[in-house]
């Protein structure tokens, strides 16, 4: 700027001349000079308000523009959950062999907790109490107002707990989205299901892991992303599975039992169609607080392949096979019995039948100790041996389940002679229920070795051969004539030709040595249709008494297993789609 | 001795001042409230309770203050405006004091009739004192150092204590309010360069001593930093409000739902929807276009405030109309830019239609002030 003199002294000079004071013309300098700053920071005042102006038109603008934009934005959905199903692997469905869904996932919520970014957390924490009594307030307080700054308050919300967390309107509050696994079907199939746990867990993921049955033997399938949608078909049928576990829990009440065992396995493939333990549990809540002592009786334990017992008389199949297989005897050959007698060195004893002489049918209808003893000695130790290991009776089933694992038989650790002679007729060799549906599976399919599994097979080629066409065959009219007319009569189901073997074993005393004639196993494996054999049913109880308007409690399988059995048949052979047959002379007087 | 005292003769007088208010302000005023009211309406489910109705009737309250303010000359709140800068910096201080804790940090006052938020009080006792004091300054003197240094100190006492309370917000809009009336007073460019260079250099070493024990701010407020660049990686947590609300305005569209048809807050899924998230109700039930209008009122009314401080051509009167229009601006920017995702979350109303009396409180005795301005300006 260049300054003007307030004073030129040629101004000053000229008015001097001319007679003015030379002060005046400096005030009007001054005031000049006022005006023009003035004038100037007038300007420049409106200048800042055009520029503030400005600065809220742009921001206007940008407004205007960032609402155009989200206005004219595509909502893919409403909704405003954090969708789950994008932040979670899909854990696989698992179905039975006819489609339907036995286990499936559905998005739900977890709850936890901020402290750090808590309001109230008194009243944050009188208002979960009101939703989940459950919880343990004290620790929650403290907790909640202490240092940390994460905490899981609870795993799995309902909807309805979920809403009424948000109307506490705690900011501190907050979702994790997760996948429960959910089993529609509740207790059915408990067992073989098993059931899932969360593993490391975080605010936005928590891993599934199975925690037993196929669950667990196929969590890297079921988890696996690539297999995503690829369900995990079970050899199962959900509708067999349901009427044999009805009728086996309803029975096992009226006899009072400790526990019931039920297999149901396809004898050419070795699916397993139905497998039942009772007491179960429900997939969807596992935590199950089991006060007893002994393990066998927590409803998680899988009697049907993690139980094993001395299943007594069904064991006598075994050596009449291998008998009538080495050709020593036919199912007519008559031998000696006795009612009391010594075998290899070892006494065996019957009680309930008065003949001197049985052929090798009836040994299996009434059931003879002695006589099997006596078969048992002529076909030799080794020949036992070699046809039990054939069987699979000294190595664990293969069936794909997680508790079958390294469930072998118990055998004498030395096998003298009286083992041979005790474990021809059922004591001495412990082994799962599993194990005896599959041997028995193997002996009257024609003879080829039966692998059990529990998924569903498309082809199955037949197993390796175990005894000969003509021996099962003749196998099978032995065991239906016990239930024609041994100790297995209650089994005869109209329409359908039944075969089976039963037996009643007592139990080991508790604390002390030898058997309690109270405690018994009873089973009853059978096998239906006779002449083309589809299925075995094994129907066990633990420790069952049925006062069948008798005098003394029943405790025999004829009196408690089979009847069972005679009812599950009669339910599920319609199910597994055979048609009742006619005998053979009826059809034979409709032809005429 | 003011140009406008000197003139004094020309300023209406009686009830004659009514036809003289600037009716434009006075009526957006209304229609911006009464959005306000029929959002509170909607986002209580179709009821007056709980927040509608006393929002109404400090409504009428403040109105009523408004035309008191507005009938008394503004040369007597030129004269009063360091003994109200006084109390209401007296009225922070006790805060710290006597203050209620709410959400985490002492802001209100009790008094028995109303829950005063000093610091509200103190965004409009700034502007008025900054005001009378670049009316008091010889326009020469405004550009020098030492003439400088006083109003900084000025708005640098409230801030300071807005800022401890803590409320970085508030301090924040307070802070931007007396610099901008500095700048419309006409101080020298390089200071406010100089400023925001400082700021800069500021910011950077807050991000620096993060995580030391030297450490500038909370810890909540990093988070809220970091949720802010990229809020979708704590999509449950803090950027929860922010998603929520670019939802509801998406979902709204062009016409909206519909009144009382908007899922996002009437289904609770927006926290803080009656006071800090009222735009996003607003912008789901009546669409691009309900949100648009609204924005323009605002900014109509921030235009005929900026034509009322130009045709005034007394300083003071001038720089309160407009010191008052900059604060209004300070109050709906920072709230739409939150809601629309453009800034971090830091909990500011949206003027007159947020719930909340304070706010519309002082408010609408700003706007008192502003038509005190302009009834008693000079023809």
């Amino acid at each position: 700027m260049i300054r003007v003199p307030l004073r030129p002294l040629a101004h000053i000079l000229a008015v001097r001349s001319s007679g003015g004071n030379p002060d005046d013309i400096e005030k009007q300098n001054v005031n000049q000079r006022y005006i023009t700053y003035t004038d100037l920071t007038q300007k420049r005042a409106e200048r800042r308000l055009f520029f503030v102006g400005i600065m809220f038109l742009i921001s206007f603008v940008l407004v205007c523009a960032r609402m155009t934009v989200l206005a004219s934005s595509e909502v893919s959905s409403v909704l405003t959950e954090v969708s789950p199903s994008n932040l979670i692997s899909q854990r696989s469905n698992i179905l039975d062999r006819n489609g339907n869904i036995l286990a499936t996932n559905l998005p739900t919520f977890a709850l936890y907790a901020r402290p750090q970014v808590m309001i109230r957390p008194q009243l944050a924490v009188k208002k979960l109490i009101k939703i989940f009594p459950d919880l343990n307030a004290k620790k929650m307080l403290t907790d909640f107002t202490g240092q940390k700054t994460f905490l899981w308050v609870k795993d799995k919300l309902s909807p309805e707990q979920r809403q009424a967390v948000h109307e506490i309107g705690e900011p501190g509050l907050m979702y994790g989205p997760r996948e429960m696994r959910l089993y529609p079907n509740g207790r059915f199939a408990s067992h073989v299901l098993g059931g899932t746990r969360f593993n490391n867990q975080s605010a936005t993921n928590a891993d599934m892991v199975g925690s037993a049955g196929v669950e667990a033997t196929f969590n890297n399938y079921l988890s696996d992303r690539a297999d995503e949608g690829k369900a995990l078909q079970l050899s199962l049928d959900l509708s067999v599975q349901a009427a044999v576990e009805n009728i086996l829990g309803g029975s096992m009440n009226i006899m009072r039992a400790k526990g019931a065992t039920s297999i149901v396995l396809d004898v050419i493939t070795g699916e397993i169609i139905t497998m039942v333990s009772l007491p179960d549990f429900d997939p969807n809540n596992r935590q199950i607080e089991f006060a007893g002592d002994d393990a066998n009786n927590n409803p998680l334990f899988n009697r049907a392949v993690q139980g094993v017992y001395e299943l007594g008389s069904t064991y006598k199949v075994f050596t009449v096979a291998k008998a009538l297989d080495l050709g020593l005897v036919d199912p007519e050959t008559e031998i000696d019995v006795f009612r009391k007698t010594n075998i290899l060195g070892t006494a065996v004893r019957d009680d309930h039948y008065k003949v001197p002489k049985l052929s090798v049918t009836d040994i299996l209808t009434e059931s003879s100790n002695v006589g099997t003893a006596t078969l048992a000695a002529k076909i030799g130790k080794n020949n036992q041996i070699s046809m039990l290991k054939d069987l699979g009776l000294f190595h664990p089933t293969e069936v794909e389940l997680i508790e079958a694992n390294g469930i072998t038989p118990l055998k004498p650790k030395k096998w003298i002679d009286s083992s041979t002679v005790t474990i021809s007729y059922g004591y001495g060799l412990s082994m799962s229920p599993l194990h005896l549906a599959v041997a028995y599976a193997t002996l009257i399919n024609g003879g080829y070795k039966v692998i059990p599994t529990i998924l569903k097979q498309d082809n199955k080629d037949l197993g390796r051969r175990v005894i000969s066409a003509e021996t099962s065959n003749q196998l099978r009219k032995i065991l239906r004539s016990v239930v024609q007319r041994g100790t297995a009569t209650l089994g005869n189901v109209e329409g359908y030709e039944v075969g089976g073997k039963t037996g009643t074993a007592n139990k080991q005393k508790v604390g002390a040595r030898g058997y309690d004639n109270d405690r018994v196993v009873s089973t009853f494996v059978s096998f239906f249709p006779v002449k083309s054999p589809r299925y075995v049913l094994l129907v066990s109880f633990d420790e069952p008494s049925y006062r069948g308007g008798k005098e003394k409690n029943e405790r025999s399988a004829g009196w408690t297993a089979v009847p069972v059995a005679a009812e599950i048949i009669k339910r599920i052979a319609p199910l597994l789609n055979l048609r009742p047959s006619s005998e053979t002379d009826q059809v034979v007087q409709l032809g005429r | 001795m003011s140009y406008l005292e000197q003139n004094i003769k020309r300023t209406p007088y009686g009830i004659v001042k009514f036809l003289h208010l600037n009716w434009a302000v006075l009526i957006l005023i209304f229609a911006i409230s009464s959005v306000g009211f029929l959002m509170l309406y909607s986002v209580a489910g179709g009821s007056l309770a709980p927040w509608a109705e006393p929002q109404l009737k400090r409504f009428v309250a403040g109105i009523c203050m408004l035309l008191f303010i507005a009938m008394i000359p503004i040369w007597f709140w030129k004269n009063v405006s360091g003994l109200i800068y006084f109390i209401s910096i007296m009225l922070l201080i006790g805060v710290d004091f006597f203050g209620t804790t709410g959400m985490g940090a002492q802001r209100w006052l009790d008094l028995g009739f109303i829950r005063l938020q000093p610091s509200e009080l103190t965004k409009i006792t700034t502007v008025l004192f900054l005001a009378a004091y670049y009316d008091w300054l010889d326009i020469t003197k405004v550009s020098k150092p030492i003439w400088v240094l006083i109003p900084v100190i000025i708005i640098l006492i409230p801030v300071s204590l807005i800022f401890n309370q803590p409320d970085l917000g508030t301090a924040l809009l307070v802070l931007c309010g007396g610099g901008g009336l500095m700048l419309l007073a006409g101080v020298h460019w390089g200071y406010f360069l100089g400023i925001i260079m400082s700021l800069a250099s500021g910011a950077v070493a807050i991000f620096y001593t993060r995580d030391t024990g030297l450490a500038i701010l909370r810890d909540y407020q990093y988070r809220r930093i970091d949720t802010f660049l990229n809020p979708s990686s704590d999509p449950m947590g803090a950027g929860y409000h922010i998603g929520q609300s670019k939802i509801a305005l998406g979902s709204g569209g062009v016409n909206g739902r519909g009144f009382m048809q908007g899922t996002q807050s009437q289904l609770n899924f927006l926290p803080e929807k009656h006071t800090d998230f009222i735009f996003t109700t607003l912008a789901e039930e009546f669409g691009f276009i309900g949100g648009l209008s609204v924005l323009a009122m605002y900014n109509l009314l921030i235009l005929f405030c900026i034509v009322s401080a130009l045709k005034n051509k007394d300083r003071f009167s001038s720089l309160v109309i407009m010191g008052i229009a900059f604060t209004f601006f300070l109050y709906f920017a920072p709230n739409m830019a939150m809601v629309m995702g453009f800034a971090p979350i830091v909990g500011v109303p949206l003027p007159l239609i947020s719930y909340g009396g304070s706010s519309m409180l002082v408010l609408l005795g700003a706007f008192g002030l502003m038509q005190s301005a302009h009834v008693h300006r000079v023809r």
